[in-house]
């Protein structure tokens, strides 16, 4: 699709402590790091080099575990032969369904000039894909809104939001799966739980995987 | 069946085995012992050892309804109704281990606990007084290599926000002091900057990338923070350092008004 960016030579292979390494597509968010870094850990999912313990698909980059004895240069050798331009073939697709009730809904349409009619329905006028999975367990990056849905976030962290928020901010919209404090725009909530410890594994929603929210009856 | 009862537990007494691995990709961080060379020390102790450790961190009363060995690192056996008084450990932390597997179940392949999301161990929260834990089935041997207690400086290895900081403050880093504060727990370690070596820190805006145990991470304000075992999956302040893992239990045994110094290392 978009591998546009040139070649893998472009990657940055980081030393993350000794135990870890970071393959880092970009230094800034943007839709073609976040599908490369997607697209890697599932090639590294698929065919893992030797010593590596774990792979996690993050914004724009890929978490490596690796065990004791492996010697980071040789490994970021392999790795660098491994990284391409591949962007993420398209997940699972979710309907989410979202009670736009939030104590910010009204302020954060009003950063975007729309009331909040107008705003809801762009905010559910297209498809997104979960960006990531970070920050707290299950808890989802979904993105990208168009550019009349950017807005910064909240001055004030709210101390605490319940399992199932609805959050908002640059241009993206996340779903808290578990009590977390939050900068976003609280936006709105939904039934849906992606975290659930009595299950293996313990979330539903997979980074890569297409979100449409819609508005609960 | 053979039933423990904490009788006094201080604050942050925790179920931890080796932890919780694999799990990133939920967000979940592994959690796992503060000093792991002390939890499998309290475990090569025994003939046998069950696979989970309750960490304590002022020391812990417990008693057990029939005769049980258990080692804090010493191995001893203790007899039905005994009151047992663990010693506060001289760092932070200290374990304590028994023959036999705690019978609890695991949550997603672990007994370990995540004080911070409220996961894992027992009921996902920390140990006080009049909780019981039955004894499951006996453990297994466990090896361990102790590897002498090293000294002097933490060693680190630049970060992977390391660029971000000039060469002159990277410089100093590695010849400044910094005091072990009270705010500490499984999370993190909050450090006083004595020589004010972020005092200009300015507030980046970074893309929220991967945290492991050791990242220091400075604040928008300049606070140094070490991120430990119950941290955050990923997070946005930038990390200037991280601790090797060799010298990760060192670090989490330092007592608040500590005074440490980090060497950065060559990978």
């Amino acid at each position: 699709m978009n591998g546009d960016s040139g070649a893998g030579e472009d990657a940055a292979i980081l030393p993350l402590g000794d135990r870890a390494l970071l393959v880092r597509f970009a230094e800034t968010l943007s839709e073609d790091a976040n599908r490369r870094a997607i697209a890697f850990a599932a090639r590294l999912d698929a065919y893992p080099p030797d010593g590596i313990e774990e792979v996690a698909p993050g914004l724009v980059s890929v978490l490596i575990r690796t065990a004791p004895s492996v010697d980071f240069w040789r490994l970021s050798g392999e790795l660098r032969l491994l990284v391409g331009n591949e962007v993420a073939a398209p997940g699972r697709r979710h309907e989410i369904a979202v009670s736009f009730d939030g104590e910010d809904l009204a302020e954060a349409a009003a950063l975007t000039g729309m009331p909040p009619g107008a705003f809801i329905a762009r905010h559910n006028s297209k498809d997104l894909r979960v960006l990531a999975t970070g920050f707290a367990p299950g808890f989802v990056y979904c993105g990208f809104h168009d550019n009349t849905l950017v807005v910064p976030r909240r001055e004030k962290v709210r101390p605490m939001v319940p399992a199932g928020t609805v959050i908002f901010a640059a241009g993206q919209t996340a779903i808290a799966a578990t009590p977390i404090r939050t900068g976003w725009h609280v936006i709105g909530r939904t039934a849906f739980r992606n975290f659930d410890p009595a299950q293996d594994p313990p979330t539903t929603l997979s980074a890569g995987d297409t979100v449409r929210f819609v508005s609960a009856r | 069946m053979t039933t423990i009862t904490i009788l006094r537990a201080g604050p942050l007494t925790t179920l931890q085995d080796e932890g919780r691995f694999g799990m990133l990709r939920h967000g979940i961080s592994a959690s796992g012992p503060m000093d792991r060379g002390a939890f499998m020390a309290a475990g090569a102790a025994l003939e046998r050892a069950g696979s989970t450790a309750i960490e304590h961190t002022q020391g812990l009363a417990f008693e057990a309804d029939e005769a049980v060995r258990v080692a804090w690192p010493e191995a001893r056996h203790i007899k039905a109704g005994e009151r047992v008084e663990v010693p506060a450990a001289s760092g932070n932390y200290g374990y304590v281990r028994f023959e036999r597997e705690l019978d609890i179940a695991p949550l997603l392949g672990s007994m370990a606990t995540n004080v911070t999301v409220g996961l894992g161990g027992y009921k996902g929260r920390a140990l006080r007084a009049g909780d019981r834990i039955a004894l499951g089935k006996r453990g297994v041997p466990v090896t361990t290599n102790a590897a002498a207690a090293a000294e002097g400086p933490i060693r680190v290895i630049w970060g992977i926000h390391a660029d971000l900081f000039p060469s002159a403050l990277r410089q100093r880093f590695g010849e400044a002091s910094f005091r072990i504060t009270t705010q500490l727990d499984r999370m993190g370690v909050q450090l006083e900057d004595v020589a004010g070596l972020f005092r200009d820190q300015r507030r980046l805006t970074l893309v929220s990338d991967f945290i492991v145990p050791g990242d220091v991470q400075i604040l928008g304000d300049g606070t140094p923070i070490v991120l430990m075992r119950d941290h955050q999956p990923t997070g946005g302040y930038p990390r200037i350092a991280t601790i090797v893992d060799a010298d990760l239990d060192r670090f989490a045994q330092m007592r608040p008004g500590t005074m440490v110094n980090f060497r950065p290392v060559a990978r």
